[in-house]
C-alpha cells in the first residue's frame, strides 16, 4: 500500500504493517515467544520482537550462514544495507543461499526493509562481536598509530601471531601470566596501541585491525553448510545391532534392580550413590564401575529406581519396575529409551570433577542439565534427517550442530557422551538411528516399542536341564519362570541366554523357603525340556536328607489350643482327615503336613486357625519386597511453547491487524470515561453511530481485564449492551457499555478503515 | 532374528546348542578363538577370551571373520559393544612383532609408535630391551625373548615372534610306518604345529600324542629334546619311537635320576632338571649340550614353574607342547602361550570318540553309607583329617571287591592317594601296589605283566596320574583322590580311554562315601566329566548289580527304536 506512494516504511511498526498475513503469521511461528498473548497491535508486536530475550532467543536458533549475512549488514558503515549488495560482500555464497538467509531474517524481523536491509537496534545489542570482530578503536578508547599498515608491517612474527588469532573468530584473548616480567607479545602488542586492555586480563582486538588483516574476506571465510561424509550401513544390519545393544541394556538394568532388590545402596548425604555400592554392583555384574554408573542412572531415568526404604535413605527398585518386569521386551525397551530421551540428566558427566575437584557420583543431584532434553532431541533429529541406514559419524554430527547454532556451541559438550549413551542403549549403532531410535523420536515410547518389535526375542518358558547341573534358558525368560529359578538356582552368565547353575546352595535355599523335594523334582521335570539328569535328583534328594535332619518337627505343624474340648472337635472332624492331625499331647495335634496346608484345611473346614511361629507368635505374611515411590526425573517436559495451531495463529494475526486498524482509525474526538460510568457523552456518541450508520472507535476491556481497540460497526444500542459488528475481527459481538472506556467516531476516508 | 546355534552372552561366553543342524559348522567356525569350556549334553560352552582371540590371530584369523562368525550363527542380536571390544581386542596383536634385523640381529619392531612407546616406557618391559635404532625399532638381546613376550602379553600388547627359529643339528628321523598309520587327526595337528612353528596341541588322553610328537620331529629332522614328566613315561617314549619311527636304541638316550646320556634324541624329565644343588640348577647345560633342533614338552600343563624359566632362554628353538588339557590349576596358561606358543591343534573328546580312536566311556559314582563306627569317626575327626577318614573307610572295601567282581576277564586298575589304603586293598584283592617307592625295574616287570594278561589287578597311587601306558585296562575304579582334582581326573580317565581290541566300552568307577567330604569332592569330578560330556551315573552301592543281572555291567537296554 505504501509502496504505490514510493516512499519505504521507515520503522520496524511500518514495516511490518506492510507484511502480508501470511507474512507475519511465518514471523509469529519463528518467534513464538511474541504471540502469547496476542499482541494488541503492530506497535505492540515491535516492541516485544525488540525484547533482548527474545531476540538472544532467535538468534541462538539461527545456523552460521544466516549470521553472517546478519553479520554483513551489522558491520556495513550505513544504516540499512541494500539486499543487491549483499553478493558483493559474501562472494563465496551462491545467491539462492543468501536469498534464503535474508528471508529467515526477515521472517524473524531480525532485519526489516525489503530492498533496504535494516538491522534493529536490539539485534545490533545482541551480537557482540559481528562476523569475530572487536568493536571501534574509538569505542574501546583506543588511539590507533597514524599509519596502521605500516605498524602492522614491522611487527615481529609472535606479536602477528598474536594479531592474526585475534583476527580470527574471537577479538577477545586473555593476557598470559608473565610473572611480573611484562614482557609477552601480547603486552608488547598494548603498548603499541594495537590492541584494547578491557580489563585486568582481557584484550580486545580494535575492529580496524580486524578488517585489515582480514584483507578481502572481511566477513570471514564463507561460513557454509558442512558436508559431513555420511556414514551408511546396511539398516537390517543396524537394526539387529540396536537390537543386540537393546538386550544388553534391558537385561543388565533388569540385573541390577534385581541385586538392590536383596541389598539397597545407600543414599549420600550429597545424593546419589557411594563408590562402594558402586563397586558392589559392578562387581556382581563383571562389568566395569563406569558402565554401572550408567546402568543406574538408566534405570533411574526410566523410574525404575528410586530412594525409599523406611527413612529414605536407599536406593530401591520401585514400583514401576513390578510393571516393567512384567511387560514384553520391546515395552521394556521403550521405557528406557523413553526415560533417557526426556531426561534432564546427563549420566556422562558422572565420574568427572566437579570445580573443586570432587568426581560426580552416579545418581548425583549435580549431573542435572535443563537443556540436556533439547541437546539430545537436537542431535537425533539432525541423524533423523537422513534416510534409514544413513548417519553421521559422531565428531561430524557436533560439526554440524556446531554450525546449526553457532551461539549454542558451549552446550554441545555433552553430545559426545550422549551419543554413546545411545549407542548403549541401541537408540543409535555407528552414527546411524535405528528404527527403534526413530520411532521413539517420532513418537516416543510407543514408536520405540513398534520399531523394535519383530527384533527382540520372545521370552521362553522353558530350560534345558544339563547333566553338569547347569540350566540353560535359551532366550529371555517368563517373570515367573524367571522368578522361580532365581531361588532354586543360581545365575552363572547372562545376555541373550541365562546359564543358571543348581548347587547344594542352591537347593537349600529353596528348601528354606518352603520347597518341599518333591516340588523341586516336578518343577525342574515341567521346566525342562531336556530329561531332568539324574545327578540332579540324586543332588535334591542329597540336599533334602540333610535338610530334613536339621529342621527335626519344623516340617511338621502342630495345632495347639488352651480349649481341649475344640480340639479334640478338629481331631474329630472328618473334614480335616486331610491335615492328617495326631494328638501328641493334651492341647497339642501334630501333623505331617506342612502348617500351610493344616491351616489351609482348616480354614475350609470352618475353623479359624491362627499361624503361630516356633516362639509363639502370631505368624503374619511375609513382609512385600521393599519398593521406592518413584518418578521419572524429567520426564515431565519443561512447559514448553505449545506450538501455534493455525486457528491461533490465524486469531493472533486478526487480533494484531484489527488493532492496528483501530489504532491507525483516523477519528474524532474521542469521548473517554471511567469504566463502569457510562457517562452521557459516550452514550450519544454511540446512539448517533448506530442511527447514522458510522463505525465507531472503541476502547474496550473484557471480562478478563485485557484491554483492545476496535473498529465497529454498531447495529443496536439497548440495555447497556452495544451490538455490532467488528470488521477487522469479522464478528459480530455484544459490548457491555460499562466496559467501554472510550469512543470516537471514525471519519470517512480513513484508509485502515475502508 | 535367525534360527542359529550359538547364543552369544554378555560374559563372553558362547552357548551352543549342539542338537541344532548347524552346530557342527558352527563348531568350525568358533573354535579357532573360543577355548571350549564345558561340553554337557546339550549345550556347549565357549569362551572368547583375550588369549583366545590372539591364539587366533597368530594362526591368521583377523577380526573380521571372528565377528562374522559370531554375527552368522547367533541367534539373538550380538551385543555392539561385544563385537568392537573383540576387534580391538585381535587388534591389539602384531602392532609389535620380534624380527630378526640383519645388522642387529633380534629387534622389537613396531607399527605403531604410540605403542611402542608405552611398551618402552613400562617398567616391566624396560630392562628387556636394547638401544633404541630408529622411531619404530629396538633392539632386543636374545636370551630376552621369551621374557619379553611373557611382559609384553601381561601389559595387553602381545608380541608376534616371526624371529624364526634355527634348524639344529640334523638328524634323520623317518616315521616307520609299516601296518600302521597316521590318523587323520594326528597329521592335522603335526600340519598345524610345523605351519606355525612353535605351539601346543591339545588331545585327550589315549588320543596318541606320542605320535604326534614323533611325527613332528620327522618332520624336523633334527636332534630332539624331549622333557616328559617321570622316568616311565620317558621309557614309554623311547618304546613307541623305536617302534613307530627309524631311530634305533643308540640314537635315543635318557637323561633321569638314574642315567645322564645324551643322544641326537634325549628324553629327560622335568625332575632331573629342576632338582637343585646348593640353589643351582645342576642340570641345566642339558639344553646347550646339543644343537637341538625341536623341544617336544609333554604333558605341557604339568610343566614346572623352573622349566618356564629355563624355556624362556630357548625362544630360537621350535617348541612342541603336548597336553590333553590346557587347563592349569595353577592359571598359568598365558605362560604357555608367550613361551612355548599358541594353541595349534585342538579336538574334543567325544569327537575322536566318535571316530572310535578312544574307547567309549561310562563313568559310575558308587555311594557307600558308612557304618555307625564310621560316622562316629568321622564326626568327631579334625576338618584336616575328615576327607582322609572318609575316603579311607573300609566300608568301601567290600563295595570295591564287587565292582571288581562284576568285570571278571577285565584288566582292572585300582587308583588310590592313601598309601595304607592301597596297601590295604592291596592284600585284601591279593593285588600287587606300585607306588613312588617301587622301583622303575618292578613297575616294569608288574606291568608287563599286566600287559600280558597275567594280572587282572593292580592297585596304584598318583603315579598313574602320569603318563603310564595299560593298553588293555577297561576298568578304573578310583577309591580316593586330591580333593577333586579336575586335572588329576581327566588323567585317571585317560587311563581307560585307549581303544580296546573288540571296540568294548570302559568302565570309570568311583567309589565315595556318602554324605562326607567325599562326596562333596566327587561332586567337583562330577561335574568335570558331565562338562566334558560323559554320561555320569551315580548308583547306590545296594543298587550295584552283578554280571548278568539286570543293570549289570553286560546289560544291553532293549533298543528303544
Amino acid at each position: 500500500m505504501d509502496r504505490m506512494s514510493g516512499d519505504r516504511p521507515a520503522t520496524l511498526a511500518a514495516w511490518l504493517r506492510t507484511r502480508s498475513d501470511e507474512q507475519l503469521s511465518a514471523l509469529l511461528v519463528a518467534r513464538p515467544d511474541v504471540a502469547r498473548p496476542a499482541p494488541s497491535d503492530v506497535v505492540a508486536l515491535a516492541s516485544r520482537l525488540a525484547v533482548p530475550v527474545s531476540v538472544d532467543r532467535a538468534l541462538d536458533e539461527l545456523d552460521a550462514a544466516t549470521l553472517q549475512v546478519l553479520d554483513v549488514v551489522l558491520l556495513a558503515d550505513t544504516d540499512g544495507v541494500p539486499a543487491a549488495d549483499l553478493p558483493a560482500a559474501l562472494p563465496e555464497v551462491p545467491d539462492e543461499m543468501l536469498g534464503a538467509a535474508v528471508d529467515r531474517l526477515t521472517t524473524r524481523a531480525l532485519l526489516w526493509g525489503d530492498e533496504l536491509l535494516h538491522a534493529p537496534d536490539p539485534v545490533r545489542r545482541s551480537v557482540r562481536y559481528p562476523a569475530g570482530l572487536g568493536r571501534r578503536a574509538v569505542e574501546l578508547r583506543l588511539t590507533l598509530p597514524a599509519d596502521v599498515p605500516a605498524a602492522i608491517g614491522e611487527l615481529p612474527t609472535e606479536e602477528r601471531e598474536v594479531l592474526e588469532r585475534l583476527a580470527g573468530d574471537r577479538p577477545v584473548g586473555h593476557l598470559p601470566d608473565t610473572n611480573g616480567s611484562g614482557s609477552s607479545p601480547a603486552r608488547r602488542l598494548l603498548q603499541r596501541g594495537l590492541l584494547a586492555r578491557i580489563d585486568a586480563l582481557n584484550v580486545e582486538l580494535p575492529r580496524e585491525i580486524g578488517l585489515l588483516l582480514r584483507g578481502d574476506r572481511p566477513f570471514g571465510p564463507p561460513r557454509l553448510r558442512p558436508e559431513p561424509a555420511v556414514v551408511q550401513r546396511d539398516p537390517a544390519t543396524v537394526d539387529r545391532r540396536a537390537a543386540g545393544a537393546a538386550m544388553e541394556a534391558i537385561g543388565r538394568v533388569g540385573e541390577l534392580l534385581v541385586l538392590l532388590e536383596e541389598e539397597p545402596a545407600g543414599l549420600l548425604r550429597s545424593g546419589g550413590i557411594g563408590v562402594r555400592d558402586q563397586k558392589r554392583l559392578a562387581r556382581a555384574l563383571h562389568v566395569s564401575e563406569p558402565e554401572a554408573g550408567w546402568l543406574l542412572e538408566l534405570a533411574h531415568l526410566a523410574g525404575l529406581l528410586d530412594v525409599g526404604g523406611p527413612h529414605r535413605d536407599e536406593w530401591l527398585p520401585s514400583r514401576a519396575f513390578d510393571l516393567w518386569r512384567e511387560q514384553d521386551l520391546p515395552a521394556r525397551w521403550a521405557t528406557l529409551a523413553g526415560g533417557w530421551l526426556d531426561s534432564v540428566r546427563l549420566p556422562s558427566l558422572a565420574g568427572q570433577r566437579d570445580v573443586s575437584g570432587k568426581a560426580v557420583n552416579a545418581l548425583s543431584p549435580d549431573l542435572v542439565r535443563h537443556t540436556a532434553p533439547a541437546i539430545r532431541r537436537s542431535a537425533l533429529a539432525a541423524l533423523a534427517e537422513y534416510p534409514a541406514g544413513a548417519g553421521l559419524a559422531p565428531d561430524d554430527l557436533v560439526a554440524l550442530l556446531r554450525w546449526r547454532t553457532p551461539r549454542r556451541a558451549d552446550r554441545l559438550a555433552p553430545v559426545p557422551g550422549l551419543l554413546a549413551e545411545a549407542a548403549r542403549l541401541g537408540v543409535v549403532v555407528e552414527g546411524v538411528l535405528s528404527t527403534g531410535g526413530r520411532g521413539l523420536l517420532a513418537t516416543g515410547e510407543d514408536g520405540a516399542a513398534d520399531g523394535m518389535r519383530g527384533l527382540l526375542p520372545d521370552p521362553v518358558d522353558h530350560v534345558l536341564a544339563q547333566p553338569d547341573l547347569s540350566l540353560v534358558a535359551p532366550g529371555p525368560l517368563v517373570a515367573e519362570l524367571a522368578d522361580t529359578l532365581a531361588v532354586v538356582a543360581d545365575i552363572e552368565s547372562s545376555g541373550g541366554a541365562t546359564v543358571f547353575r543348581v548347587s547344594e546352595a542352591s537347593v537349600r535355599r529353596a528348601l528354606d523357603s518352603g520347597w518341599s523335594a518333591t516340588d523341586l523334582h516336578d518343577f525342574f521335570a515341567r521346566a525342562s525340556r531336556t530329561p531332568v539328569p539324574q545327578a540332579l535328583d540324586y543332588l535334591i534328594d542329597d540336599v533334602a536328607r540333610q535338610h530334613g535332619r536339621l529342621r527335626v518337627g519344623a516340617i511338621e505343624s502342630y495345632v495347639r489350643s488352651d480349649d481341649h474340648g475344640l480340639l479334640s472337635q478338629v481331631l474329630g472332624d472328618r473334614r480335616t482327615a486331610a491335615a492328617e492331625l495326631r494328638r501328641l499331647a493334651p492341647g497339642v495335634l501334630i501333623s505331617g503336613l506342612g502348617a500351610d496346608e493344616v491351616l489351609t484345611v482348616l480354614r475350609e473346614a470352618g475353623y479359624a486357625p491362627a499361624g503361630e511361629s516356633p516362639g509363639g507368635a502370631v505368624l503374619t505374611r511375609p513382609p512385600a519386597r521393599p519398593r521406592a515411590a518413584a518418578r521419572r526425573p524429567g520426564a515431565a517436559p519443561p512447559p514448553a511453547a505449545r506450538p501455534l495451531g493455525g486457528d491461533e495463529l490465524a486469531a493472533t494475526v486478526r487480533e494484531i491487524r484489527a488493532g492496528d486498524a483501530a489504532l491507525a482509525a483516523r477519528r474524532g474526538e474521542a469521548v473517554r470515561q471511567i469504566p463502569g460510568v457510562t457517562t452521557a457523552g459516550t452514550l450519544e456518541l454511540l446512539s448517533r453511530a448506530v442511527r447514522e450508520g458510522v463505525p465507531v472507535w472503541l476502547g474496550y476491556v473484557d471480562a478478563q481485564g485485557s484491554g483492545s481497540q476496535r473498529v465497529v460497526q454498531p447495529v443496536s444500542l439497548a440495555g447497556g449492551f452495544l451490538q455490532g459488528y467488528d470488521e477487522r475481527r469479522g464478528e459480530h459481538r455484544t459490548f457491555a457499555v460499562h466496559r467501554i472506556t472510550s469512543v470516537a467516531l471514525v471519519e470517512e476516508g480513513d484508509p485502515a478503515a475502508s | 532374528m535367525n534360527d542359529g546355534p550359538l547364543i552369544v552372552q554378555s560374559d563372553k561366553t558362547l552357548l551352543l546348542e549342539v542338537d541344532h543342524p548347524l552346530a557342527r559348522d558352527c563348531r568350525a567356525a568358533i573354535a579357532p578363538f573360543a577355548e571350549l569350556e564345558r561340553s554337557p549334553e546339550h549345550v556347549h560352552t565357549y569362551r572368547v577370551t583375550p588369549l583366545a582371540l590372539w591364539n587366533a590371530r597368530a594362526a591368521g584369523h583377523d577380526a573380521e571373520q571372528v565377528v562374522d562368525a559370531l554375527v552368522r550363527y547367533s541367534r539373538y542380536p550380538v551385543p555392539h559393544a561385544l563385537l568392537v571390544d573383540v576387534a580391538d581386542t585381535m587388534d591389539r596383536f602384531g602392532r609389535l612383532t620380534l624380527v630378526n634385523n640383519p645388522v642387529h640381529g633380534l629387534v622389537l619392531n613396531s607399527s605403531d609408535r604410540a605403542v611402542l612407546e608405552e611398551v618402552i616406557r613400562s617398567k616391566r618391559v624396560a630392562p628387556m630391551l636394547g638401544a633404541r635404532i630408529d622411531a619404530d625399532t629396538v633392539v632386543v638381546h636374545p636370551s630376552e625373548r621369551g621374557r619379553l613376550k611373557q611382559a609384553l602379553l601381561k601389559i595387553g600388547w602381545p608380541a608376534e615372534d616371526l624371529a624364526g627359529y634355527v634348524d639344529g643339528q640334523a638328524h634323520p628321523i623317518e616315521l616307520d610306518q609299516s601296518g600302521w598309520h597316521l590318523r587323520d587327526y594326528q597329521q592335522e595337528a603335526v600340519d598345524g604345529f610345523w605351519a606355525g612353528g612353535s605351539g601346543v596341541v591339545v588331545l585327550p588322553c589315549g588320543a596318541g600324542k606320542t605320535l604326534v610328537g614323533a611325527a613332528a620331529m620327522a618332520e624336523a629332522k633334527a636332534t630332539t629334546l624331549i622333557l616328559v614328566t617321570n622316568t616311565v613315561a620317558g621309557r614309554q617314549w623311547k618304546r613307541e619311537l623305536i617302534a613307530r619311527t627309524s631311530l634305533t636304541e643308540d640314537e635315543i638316550g635318557e637323561y633321569s635320576g638314574e642315567r645322564k646320556e645324551i643322544r641326537p634324541v634325549t628324553i629327560a624329565t622335568y625332575q632331573v632338571i629342576t632338582t637343585r644343588r646348593k640353589g643351582e640348577y645342576r642340570h641345566l647345560d642339558l639344553f646347550d649340550a646339543q644343537d637341538w633342533g625341536l623341544i617336544v614338552y609333554d604333558e605341557v600343563h604339568l610343566l614346572p614353574a623352573p622349566i618356564f624359566r629355563l624355556t624362556a632362554d630357548l625362544q630360537s628353538r621350535r617348541r612342541l607342547g603336548l597336553t590333553a588339557t590346557l587347563v592349569r590349576e595353577d592359571g598359568r596358561e598365558d605362560d604357555v602361550f608367550s613361551l612355548i606358543g599358541p594353541k595349534r591343534y585342538d579336538a574334543p573328546w567325544r569327537d575322536i570318540e566318535a571316530q572310535g580312536y578312544i574307547a567309549p566311556a561310562e563313568c559310575i559314582e558308587v555311594r557307600v553309607a558308612l557304618d555307625d563306627e564310621e560316622r562316629m569317626t568321622y564326626a568327631v575327626a579334625e576338618p584336616e583329617e575328615r576327607y582322609r577318614i572318609a575316603a579311607t573307610a573300609s566300608s568301601k572295601l567290600p563295595v570295591i571287591r564287587r565292582v571288581l567282581d562284576r568285570h571278571p576277564e577285565e584288566q582292572k586298575l585300582v587308583i588310590g592317594a592313601y598309601l595304607d589304603q592301597l596297601e590295604e586293598l592291596g592284600t585284601a584283592l591279593d593285588a600287587p601296589v606300585i607306588q613312588g617307592s617301587t622301583t622303575n625295574k618292578e613297575r616294569e616287570r608288574l606291568f608287563d605283566q599286566f600287559r600280558s594278561g597275567e594280572l587282572r589287578t593292580l592297585v596304584v597311587s598318583k603315579v598313574a596320574n602320569f603318563s603310564i601306558d595299560l593298553p588293555e585296562a577297561a576298568v578304573a575304579v578310583q577309591v580316593s583322590g586330591t580333593f577333586g582334582s579336575r586335572q588329576e581326573e581327566a588323567q585317571r580317565l585317560g587311563r581307560v580311554l585307549r581303544p580296546k581290541a573288540d571296540g568294548r566300552q570302559a568302565h570309570f568307577y568311583t567309589v565315595v562315601s556318602r554324605d562326607t567330604l567325599d562326596s562333596e569332592y566327587a561332586a567337583h569330578r562330577q561335574r568335570f566329566l558331565a562338562e566334558q560330556g560323559y554320561a555320569y551315573t551315580i548308583v547306590d552301592a545296594a543298587d550295584l548289580a552283578g554280571p548278568g543281572e539286570v543293570n549289570g555291567p553286560d546289560w544291553v537296554d532293549e533298543p528303544a527304536d
